[in-house]
Order: C-alpha cells, then structure tokens, then sequence
C-alpha cells in the first residue's frame, strides 16, 4: 500500500491518525478481539461464553479517561480485560454452586466451602522445619523489624536562648565530647526540656513523632557511647549520647518461627487460589463485541476535555 | 467531751492526710493520643460513588498506621504523621449497597432500581449523589436499597475489621459509623462510638430510621441500659442552617426543656470543631472582637440548596457554649457542655492533614491537581474552600479502647486544624503563679484543679487560676500566641473576651486594647515557603481571670496559634505556575483548640447579682407591649438613643419609613452581647440593614437568622426585649445623651 519514498521517520498526515491514543486504542481492541476469536472459536454453550459488549469495554476506558489518564494502551486494555473476565468467571462459579440462591442452599454450600477449605489446609501437609526454614531464607525481608535506639539528650532551647542556642549547643557538644553517658557535667548543660530527657527503646517513627524525621535519621546514625551533637530537631538543639542502638535486623529463625508457619500457609494458599482459578477460567471463553470499532467510534466524543475532567 | 473532740480532731486530721495522699498518688500520668473520629470509605454511599469503589475500612487503618494506599483516583497516597487511633464512620444511611448495585451479581445488583445507580460516566457521579442524598434529606429512602440484611452483614464486618487492626498499646481501632440526619439540607450529622466492640448492636440507628437528634439518642440510652456505652460526637455545626445549637425549640418543634438538654448532654459528649468542610469553632459575625475567627469558614449548606442563604447563629459552637451558660442561668440546664473534637470528614478512605499534601476528600471530585485548582463546582461547592483535615488528641493513660473512649467521655480531648501540636489546661483556685515552670505541673494540675473538659469545683472566694500550655508539632510551623478564650452570661446576655496569655517574641500587649500585636509573617507567597525564623517551640502560662465575678455562670478554653503558613491552594499554585486564588486566603495560622472548663455558680453567689428585669416582672408591674401602631408611632422616621443596661452601653437607631436602620454611635470599647454582627464598625462606616414591624415586634436579622425585638412600656419608659435574650429586657430608651467619653479617663489608665 505505502510506496517506499512515503515512509517517513514521521508518519504523514494521512497517516498521523494512526498515533491517536483513542485510534490505537480502538486497533488493539480490534486486534485483541480478532486474537479471542482465533483462540476460542464460538461454541454453543454460553454457561461458559463470556462477552464483553461495547458497553462494558466503554466503561472501561471512561474510568481511564475519568482519571485523566491517556486512554488504554493494547497491554494495559488486556489487562482491564483480564479483571473483568476473572470477575465474571468467579460469578458464574459461584452462581453454578447455587450462592445466589435461598437460604437452604445457601447454608449447605457454605458448610461444603468450609470443608472444602478445611481439606485444602489439611491437603498442605504440615511443612517441615527445613522447608520453612530454606523459604524464610528466601523471604527474610518480609520479617525484618526496624531498629530501636535507647538514648539521652541535653535541649538547648531557641525559646530561652533565642540565636545562641545553635552555639551554645555546639560548646557543650564540645565540652562533653567523647565522654561517656553517665559523665556527671552533662548534668550541668542544657535547658529543661518539655517531654522526656532519655527515651528508650524506641522506633524511628517514635522518635520522629516527637522530634521530627531528620532528628530521628540523624540520631540513628550517631555513634553509640559518647555524648555528640549538636543535632537539630522540630523543637530545636540537642547533645545526644546514645545507650543502645540495635539496627533493623531480620529475627533469628526460630525467634519468629510461628509467624513463619503463618506466613508460608498464607503464601501456599494464595499459590492454590491461583491454581484453582486458572483451572476454572480454562473452561471459559471469552467474546468481545464485534464491530467494536464502530461502537466505541461513534462515542467518539469521548475525550477528557468533552467531560470536563 | 475534750477527749472526745481530741478524738474527733485527730480522726478528721488523719482522715484529711488520707484524703490529700491518696489525691497525690492518684494525679493519672496521661499522654495525648492522636487519632481520626471521621473518615468514610468505599462502603459510604456517597464515597462509592466518588469514585471509591476498591477502598474499605482496613485500608482506612493500614493508613492511619503509616502505609501507603491507593487514591480513588489510582495514585499512591500515605500519611505524614501516623496516628494513634481511627474510628471508622461509613455512613449507616445505604451502607454497602452502592458497592453492591455496582457488583455484579449480587442480589440488589438485579433489583430496577440498580440500573439508575451504576456509575458510567463521571456525570454520574454527581446526579446519583443529589439523588440518593435527598432521598435521605427528604426522608423518602429507596426502599429496596434500605436491606437490613446488607446493613446488618456491612455492620458486622466493619466490627470484625476493627478487632482485627485494634492493637491495644498500640493502635486502637474504634466501632463506629455516621448517623447522617439532614433535614432540609441542614447538616445535623453525628457520628457514634462505641466502647466496647463485643457489645454493639446488630444495626445502627441510622437517619432513615429517624432523622431527629432526640431519638438518636433515646437509642443510645437503651443501648446504655443494655449495658453498651456508647457517645455521639456531632459535626459541621457550621452547615446546619443554625440547627446545631438552637436556645428555644427542638428538631420536633417542641420548647427546649430540662429533660431535652440532660439526654444531649448524656449522650453528646463532643463536637468537631474543624474539618475538611471548615471550622465550626466561631464565625467573624458572632466574634468581631476575635481577630483569629476568620479562619476556614465556609458558607454552604449540603445539596445546595437554592434561595437558601445558610443562618449564622446556632451554627458555631463557641456562641453553643456562651448560650449553655445563658441557659444554665436563666433556665438550669446546660446543653452545650460538649467537649471539642477534629476529624477530616474524607470520603477517600485516606485522609490529607497537611496543607503541603492535600489531595482533596471527594474521590474525582477534588483529587486531580487541575481540576481542584480550577474550582471545580461539587454539588455547590467550590472545592477550593475546601482545607486540610482537622485531628482529635486525647489525654488518656493508654492506647487501648476503654481508656480513649474514656478520655472521649470525660471530654478530655482538644483538637488540631492538623498539625500535631499539643495542648493542655488545667482550671483550680489554688495553683501558685508560675506553676507551668515545675517540672510536675501536670500532676500539680490534677491534685490541685480539673483538667480540660471538667468543672471548676465551688467558687473559693477569689478567681480562677489556669495552667496552660501548648508545644509546637516539630514538623509544622512554630508557635504565635496561646489564648484563654472566656465567655460569661448576666441577665440573658453573653459575652466573650480572648486573652493573650504567652506569646513569643519581644512583643508588648497594646497599652489600650491590651490585644498582642500580630507576629508578622515570613511567608514568601510566589514561592510557598516560610521558615521557622518568628514564633515559639513551647508556651506556657500560669493565668488568673482578672474579671472574675463568682455570680456569673463562665467557661474558659485554650487556643493556640501558629505562625502564618502558606495554604495548600498557595502550594499547589506554586506547583502549576499560576496566581494563588483569591477566593481564599494565600496563608493560614494553624492552631489547637482544648475543651472548656466550665465555672458554675452556686445558688448563693448567684444571687449576688443584679439582672434586668424580665418580660415577666415587666408585665406583672403593669407593663403594656407595644402593637405594630403603636410601634410604627414610636420608631419609624425617628432616631431613638437606647442604652444596653446590663453593659451600660448607649448608642442610636436611625429607623427609616423605607424600611432601613443605622445603628450608631457604638463605643468599640464596649462590651457586645450575642449575636448583634460588628455594630462598631457598620456604626462607623454608617452601614444599614434592615427592619420591619409585624405582630407587635421588630423584625431584623443578623447572620441571616432572624431576630424580634419586643418594646414595652412602664410608666413613662420604654423597655426593649430582644428574642435571644431568654426573656430579660435589657435595652431601655433614653434621652439624647449630652456626652458619650465620660469613661474615658478610667479607660485611659
């Protein structure tokens, strides 16, 4: 069709169309549609036919275009696709054991998924240390706990000390430099301070409630054991010594070993509910609209602007 | 008899010790808890319809918490400063079944009505909105919607998710939901919270049930009987069309009564003072002496509702507490002894604190950057009036349900326009001054007075001293000025004063108008900045009432005040390159708000003042009222000098036959009692408004509530009533005055 000295970098203007979202758009739909066809050819039984109508696919790109977001691109359609096609299969599963149905049956389906349930955990035989133990290994993130710091501080109040309290936070640092917590002359530094004068044990978050976040980063990068500072927060100037500082870590395994148990049933669960619906969504097939082009087309207007958003 | 008094004196000295050592060792160490009393999620009806259809009520907590969620709109949203505790308040009006119509499948899904709900263009959002919310103003409830059996399941699993994300020690989740009564568009919305979440009720009691307070809380006290506690905290006074407070009739058209104000006072525990939809603390009309009113106020009514100018009066509940005092005095009963509460009223599950982080509260209606700086029309609203959440703080001894709720019931709590600045008082006779400098002042504050929320126990012969105290949130601005905000009753009338009690800076108080000058502002408006060069980290103070009369019924709360911040509409403008709106002010003083103490006098010191007389004693000396020609005789086309007798003001009203009055000559010096507007100023600029005589009173409004002013005539004198002044006749007609400085020298020392 394109003769070889109209092939520009840059699409023509007869051919500029090609690179709107919505035209693009419409393509993959067409494209996507033309694929299901190939791959499930129509059959008779509409139990297990699922059709989109333009309706649904427009829907679909109305609360894209709500969010004003360009309109779907070929991958990220198939993917809104795939959710509602999940959706239904599920429905329908569900309908086919009677949920939507009086209460008699209801009540016995329910009893029939809790055994049914029941099996699928009594099915996991009970995982043995070792498996749990190479699957901690290769989930440690999932347990880290943050760190915890004990420390002291010594306040210089710019309220009391106005622009002297930066500098007269800096001289007491250097007073008190490399001596230790308990050091007697810290006791003679500092102003009263509104809320504790040691906190223990506490979180970053804690830390950062109270003081601000750039006082908690600092503080959890200080050396533990001597007084060091000046270190500013929210409420002004500190000399710190940290007691104790214990940095994030991943709990040995046996200290978290229930919590690993709970964690591993979890992900074995979520691998059969993946399991069970693909063996589900295997007997459907799924029909979009045909003619899709025209229908969307004529919604043309369409547009973020035309709906004011 | 010498042993036996011996006797008796060494058993009341050892009995006194007890006493006195078992106060001291009971002083509670409490700490402020931050949390949220107000937030909705896709199970709202409204919020579903938003635009918040993937979000419920774990979501809600995962981000009180600190982890990020979704926005209804698809971008990732997290929390500054995590809280310490959330109730979640899904409307109980429709609970679930937006979801559910939208849901395929489900059984309201198949229902007729289910078609006219799904959402599939954003017009839709709106239109349903309207729709579904007058069903509910109009008390006309889609009945097929209303599914006690949807109700009873959304209800149950709320509950379950609330015992899941509670932590006590931790984070406490509350059982909670929204009673969201609106009759004619008049915002009369509580939200209920439960202490114990084992024993709640199988339903709410929702609006559709009733939508008058009443019998809420008739409920409530059944509930109670059944053994659950439970209170209900209301909201957006500053939208209810001056329902929220009202001095004379009930919702059912009944006279206000004993009985009326024991249940509010019984199950109305708190009010939210501030939150997405405005402040609700006071309006510049009813405080044009406070110059921090005009902050965050919004002029709207739910709906939108057209030819509907929203009233003024019984809408804020600072003017709720003056008239609780009015009441006490004049009828014994008080109300309005709520303590205050913040919260954010979003309906995106996720809720913006910060002026540097707001992502709006009403799904695609406000939470697009562009279309939120556009000004948007949300059902009426300019969403650029819209402003950050407020907080609640409570001082409690734990985070654990029974001890915040408990907190919540003995109103021990303040409130925050977001940041987490901390505030505190405590009321007594018998703290020393400097007390706020001990390092034990709280617990000095517990043995020696009450804490917020509380009542200054019997009057000791002198006035009341206040600790009070205020700390900077470290990641916000830093501090202004902390206030003691008094207001008092004599003779039908209330008045208020604001007293600058710690301040930062070198600043000296006005030597005539004694005010605080203000701290200036280091906001650079083109850039949204500012930094913490001016205000305070702490204020503290240790503050006696200079004008205490022990015969007038008073409440005092604490206030406090940042610096000047710029406004996220500022920020956001900053961000898209275009001119900060006007419509709204380029900065804000963020500020925290505590709980009254309230100062009630004893029979005897209260008959130790001198009221007016009433339209009772007036009419049993023989005093005649004034018809309308009779009236109409004595004031139209005539200017009539008028003295106030309980302030002893005087000033002038010029009433023309075109139906036009100028009050004038007002002294700004003078006192103003309730709800008159700024009378100073319109007297100076020579502003009018205007009257008319019918059924033998004066009609004029102020705030677009109405007013009636009754006149009577003794002997030769005229007395004047006026409506919300329960029953005194306090104005009297004078002769022209020869001279209105006669004070001047006192005022002038």
């Amino acid at each position: 069709m394109t003769e070889p000295h109209e092939a520009p970098v840059r699409p023509g203007p007869r051919w500029r169309f090609l690179h709107e979202p919505l035209v693009q758009f419409f393509l993959a739909g067409l494209a996507l549609f033309a694929g299901y066809r190939v791959l499930h050819p129509e059959s008779g039984n509409s139990r297990y036919r699922i059709e989109l109508t333009p309706d649904d696919l427009a829907q679909m790109t109305v609360s894209v275009l709500a969010q004003e977001r360009p309109a779907p691109d070929a991958k990220e359609m198939s993917s809104l696709i795939d959710q509602k096609v999940r959706e239904e299969v599920l429905y329908r599963e569900a309908v086919a054991m009677g949920f939507d149905q009086g209460d008699e049956i209801v009540k016995r389906r329910m009893a029939q998924k809790m055994e049914f349930l029941a099996e699928d955990l009594s099915d996991l035989k009970e995982p043995t240390q070792e498996e749990l133990r190479t699957w901690f290994n290769q989930h440690q993130d999932q347990f880290q706990v943050s760190g915890r710091i004990t420390f002291r501080h010594l306040y210089f109040s710019p309220d009391s000390r106005g622009k002297r309290a930066l500098p007269d936070a800096a001289a007491a640092a250097e007073r008190l430099a490399g001596k230790p917590a308990e050091w007697p002359g810290a006791a003679r530094e500092g102003d009263q301070f509104m809320f504790q004068d040691r906190y223990a044990d506490r979180s970053p978050e804690q830390v950062a409630a109270v003081f601000g976040g750039g006082f908690a980063r600092a503080l959890f990068l200080a050396t533990p054991g001597t007084w060091v500072g000046p270190v500013e927060s929210g409420l002004g100037y500190h000399v710190v010594v940290v007691e104790e500082l214990r940095p994030p870590s991943v709990p040995a395994f046996e200290e978290v070993l229930p919590d690993v148990r709970t964690a591993w049933i979890d992900a074995q669960r979520e691998a059969y509910k993946q399991k069970s619906y693909a063996g589900m969504r295997a007997k459907y097939q799924v029909v979009l609209p045909p003619g899709v082009s025209d229908s969307l087309a004529s919604g043309a207007g369409v547009t973020p602007r035309a709906l004011g958003f | 008899m010498k042993s036996r008094c011996l006797v008796r004196a060494t058993v009341s000295a050892v009995l006194l010790f007890l006493v006195a050592g078992v106060a001291a060792a009971q002083a509670p160490v409490r700490h402020p808890y931050y949390g949220e009393t107000h937030v909705h999620t896709g199970w709202s009806f409204d919020a579903y319809i938003f635009g918040n259809t993937k979000t419920g009520p774990a979501d809600a907590y995962k981000y009180a918490m600190g982890l990020p969620i979704t926005h209804p709109m698809g971008y990732q949203i997290k929390i500054e400063t995590p809280l310490d505790w959330m109730g979640v308040t899904d409307h109980s009006e429709y609970v679930g079944t937006i979801a559910l119509a939208n849901t395929p499948g489900s059984s309201i899904s198949k229902l007729p009505v289910a078609e006219s709900l799904k959402v599939r263009t954003p017009a839709d959002v709106q239109r349903i909105y309207l729709w579904l919310g007058y069903t509910m103003i109009d008390m006309k409830p889609v009945k097929s919607l209303v599914s006690p059996e949807v109700a009873g399941t959304v209800w149950k699993e709320n509950n379950d998710i609330a015992n899941q994300y509670n932590k006590p020690g931790k984070f406490t989740a509350f059982c909670s939901y929204e009673w969201t009564s609106t009759p004619n568009n008049r915002n009369m919305h509580r939200n209920i919270f439960f202490r114990d979440c084992a024993k709640v009720p199988e339903l709410p009691f929702s609006s559709l049930d009733s939508q008058d307070p009443s019998d809420l809380w008739n409920w409530m006290d059944a509930q109670r009987a059944k053994g659950s506690e439970l209170l209900a905290i209301s909201h957006n006074a500053n939208l209810s069309d001056g329902h929220m407070f009202p001095i004379d009739v009930t919702e059912k058209g009944n006279p206000i009564d004993a009985a009326w104000a024991a249940s509010r006072d019984r199950n109305e525990r708190l009010t939210e003072i501030k939150q997405i939809k405005g402040q609700s603390e006071t309006h510049p009309t009813l405080s044009p002496n406070d110059e921090f009113a005009n902050f965050e106020v919004l002029t709207y009514l739910l709906g939108d509702p057209e030819g509907h100018p929203p009233q003024v009066p019984g809408s804020y509940v600072r003017q709720g507490f003056k008239d609780g005092l009015t009441m006490m005095a004049a009828r014994g009963y008080n109300p309005y002894k709520t303590g205050v509460v913040g919260g954010s009223d979003s309906h995106d599950t996720g809720v913006p604190y910060r002026q540097s982080n707001f992502f709006g509260a009403h799904g695609i209606n406000d939470g697009n950057i562009k279309e939120r700086m556009s000004g948007h029309v949300f059902a009426g609203m300019d969403v650029r009036y819209e402003n950050p959440a407020g907080v609640t703080g409570i001082w409690a001894e734990e985070n654990t349900r029974a001890s915040l709720w408990d907190g919540m019931q003995r109103k021990e709590t303040f409130a925050t326009s977001g940041p987490h600045i901390q505030i505190r008082m405590f009321g007594g006779w018998n703290y020393a001054a400097g007390t706020e400098k001990l390092k034990d002042w709280a617990s000095i504050g517990y043995t020696k007075g009450v804490p917020m929320g509380a009542d200054l126990p019997a009057a000791a012969g002198k006035a009341p001293t206040f600790i009070v105290w205020a700390v900077k949130d470290p990641t916000s601005g830093n501090l202004d000025r902390l206030q003691i905000v008094k207001g008092w009753s004599k003779s039908g009338q209330s008045f208020e004063k604001i007293y600058d009690v710690a301040w930062s800076g070198a600043r000296k108080r006005d030597a005539f108008t004694h005010q605080v000058p203000p701290i200036g502002s280091t906001v650079n408006i083109a850039a949204a900045t500012y930094t913490n060069t001016i205000g305070s980290i702490e204020l503290k103070a240790t503050w006696t009432d200079p004008e205490f009369d022990p015969a007038l019924d008073a409440f005092y709360y604490a206030r406090v005040l940042e610096i000047p911040t710029p406004r996220w509409t500022t920020i956001q403008a900053k961000e898209l390159g275009i001119t900060p709106p006007e419509i709204v002010s380029p900065t804000v003083q963020e500020r925290a708000w505590g709980s009254p103490i309230w100062y009630t006098p004893s029979a005897g010191d209260r008959a130790a003042t001198k009221n007016s007389m009433t339209v009772a004693d007036l009419k049993a000396k023989g005093a005649v009222a004034l018809d309308d020609s009779a009236l109409t005789k004595l004031i139209v086309g005539h200017s009539t000098w008028l003295q106030n007798n309980v302030t002893n003001g005087k000033f002038v009203v010029a009433w023309a036959p075109n139906g036009l009055q100028l009050v004038g000559n007002v002294n700004p010096r003078d006192l103003q009692p309730s709800e008159v507007g700024d009378v100073a100023t319109a007297a100076y600029l020579g502003h009018s408004s205007s009257y008319s005589i019918k059924g033998g009173k004066i009609l004029t409004s102020v705030g677009n509530a109405p007013f009636e002013t009754a006149v009577y005539k003794l002997g030769n004198k005229y007395y004047a009533a006026r409506s919300n002044e329960f029953g005194y006749a306090n104005y009297e007609i004078i002769p022209v005055p020869s001279q209105l400085g006669e004070n001047m020298q006192f005022q002038l020392q």
